[in-house]
């Protein structure tokens, strides 16, 4: 068992390192991918800027704290894009037959599909993620905590990803459901939860869990507590469960197309 | 001119064909939509107070009619056929046809944005309806203007995504130059309006693209004078023919680079 987990875990890291040197052929573009990113992320601190000239409090939270929530954002989205990109378009893998090339492997067919492919650009994420921590604050538990979080919220909207795009084994345009399920999630990461009421909050802890993988890690950064730490842990492994266990359902009903592909 | 008008009507009945897609498309509008609404309604704790010369109505319909112009434009799917295009070879096919490649990219989206743009406009109006309970007073001739100057923002849209996908030529993957121009647009005209920034912004804001592709068309719905209306046309037609000029000239010069293996 111990043996077969170190294997995976070989085999996923080699895949993700030599996606990485294709990625590092061309310097220049690897580069400002990433730099154009950090970029990117920073523009929107004009809007919480503009947004603290009018009020100086948002939901409940200073305007370090929104910067916080938005290094949680890019962090959760940097490690899910950067290390998970294939579940995103996992649909389209499905749909087109392409899961033949990693069915064939003897080895964990989620995990080789999804960590076949890395984005570059979300390196300049995870980049952003760390500067905004830096510029919070730094103090070494926080910031393990931080590092935890980032990695949590990222894996469990990798697990959303693949529960949504897993639908095409039953369905045609899950690929749409899946779109839209994503956006949903990242829409609501970057704005404070105070600024929602009723029903709206209720949904942002369930249906849409943006408040496990982004509110309740700021809720702990900012005054520790447990018992988020734990919730925050438990629905990270609840949905890793439930991926897989979608997954593996809907692998049953998948059949080739009969596509030549070649993994290079 | 003919065949230009020949390819948009082309790509309009292409795109007749996924109408379904498009409402569903509009779920994504929709949440953008309601959390910006959320976000007015925390910022104002009076409906009718003013902030930088906007009552929660106004901000509100500013919202949805720049959100309209921005996501029917589909400008990071169009920059990145273009570049897939240069980066490809395929813009070779292009080249030996009796048609600009800038005129035809031009057209190709315009007709893709036609149809959605109808959908979202009426899903757009709707929900402001829904949720906001009022429609601005504008006479059916303020309501035309606002259109032209909606159409003249998409054209300058489309021609400076197209000159930052022409990038390609230069530098491989011009994605990047993409995201940062869209959140320039984002950030400076479709969240907020040019008046919540400092003066001194303003004054650069009211010469830069924001004012004619996002703020422009948004202030005219909101707050409709025939001042500004001129103003803002004049300046959408003086940006068509820079941004038109800024393509010719990095196609014009890209172009001589292109380096076909044959296949």
């Amino acid at each position: 068992m111990l043996t077969e987990v170190k294997n995976q875990w070989k085999v996923t890291r080699l895949s993700i390192q030599y996606a990485l040197v294709r990625e590092l052929l061309n310097k220049a573009t690897f580069l400002s991918n990433i730099f154009f990113m950090i970029l990117n992320d920073s523009c929107m601190i004009v809007q919480w800027i503009v947004l603290f000239s009018i009020k100086n409090n948002m939901g409940g939270y200073t305007f370090k704290q929104v910067l916080l929530l938005w290094g949680m954002a890019a962090g959760t989205y940097g490690v899910s894009r950067f290390f998970f990109k294939k579940s995103f378009n996992l649909s389209e893998t499905i749909n087109s037959g392409k899961l033949d090339a990693y069915i064939v492997q003897p080895k964990n067919i989620l995990l080789s599909t999804i960590t076949s492919d890395i984005e570059i650009a979300a390196l300049g994420d995870i980049l952003f993620a760390l500067i905004v921590y830096f510029i919070y604050g730094f103090n070494m538990r926080t910031f393990l905590l931080y590092l935890f979080f980032c990695i949590t919220g990222g894996v469990m909207i990798t697990a959303i990803a693949i529960i949504l795009n897993s639908l095409s084994f039953w369905f045609n345009n899950a690929d749409m459901i899946a779109d839209v399920g994503i956006r949903l999630i990242e829409s609501f990461a970057t704005y404070p939860d105070g600024i929602f009421k009723g029903i709206t909050k209720w949904l942002l802890f369930t249906i849409i869990p943006i408040g496990i993988t982004n509110y309740i890690p700021i809720k702990v950064l900012i005054e520790f507590n447990p018992y988020l730490l734990i919730i925050n842990i438990c629905v990270c492994l609840l949905l890793m469960i439930l991926a897989y266990t979608i997954f593996s359902k809907g692998l049953k009903k998948y059949s080739s197309s009969n596509l030549m592909s070649a993994r290079i | 001119m003919r065949k230009y008008l020949f390819i948009i009507k082309t790509q309009i009945m292409s795109n007749l064909q996924y109408v379904f897609n498009i409402v569903f498309s509009f779920i994504g509008y929709f949440i953008l939509l309601f959390i910006l609404f959320n976000l007015w309604q925390y910022l104002y704790s009076d409906p009718n107070e003013l902030i930088n010369g906007y009552n929660m109505t106004q901000m509100s319909w500013y919202v949805i009619i720049t959100e309209i112009l921005w996501m029917t434009l589909g400008g990071r799917k169009l920059c990145h056929k273009i570049s897939q295009d240069v980066r490809s070879g395929n813009i070779t096919y292009n080249i030996n046809k009796p048609y600009s490649y800038i005129g035809y990219c031009l057209s190709t989206h315009l007709g893709d944005v036609f149809v959605k743009g109808l959908i979202y406009i009426f899903l757009g109006m709707l929900t402001g309806l829904l949720f906001l309970g009022s429609f601005p007073k504008l006479t059916l001739i303020n309501i035309l203007v606002v259109l032209i100057t909606a159409i003249l923002a998409t054209t300058i849209s489309i021609l400076l995504i197209i000159s930052i996908g022409l990038i390609s030529f230069f530098i491989e993957d011009s994605g990047p130059f993409y995201w940062i121009y869209s959140k320039i647009i984002l950030v400076l005209g479709t969240i907020f309006p040019i008046e919540y920034f400092p003066t001194i912004i303003q004054k650069i804001l009211n010469f830069s693209p924001v004012y004619v592709v996002s703020y422009g068309p948004a202030k005219l719905f909101v707050d409709f004078s025939w001042d500004k209306a001129v103003s803002i046309i004049l300046a959408q037609i003086i940006y068509i023919i820079i941004a038109y000029g800024i393509c010719y000239l990095i196609y014009k010069k890209g172009v001589k680079k292109i380096n076909v293996n044959g296949g």
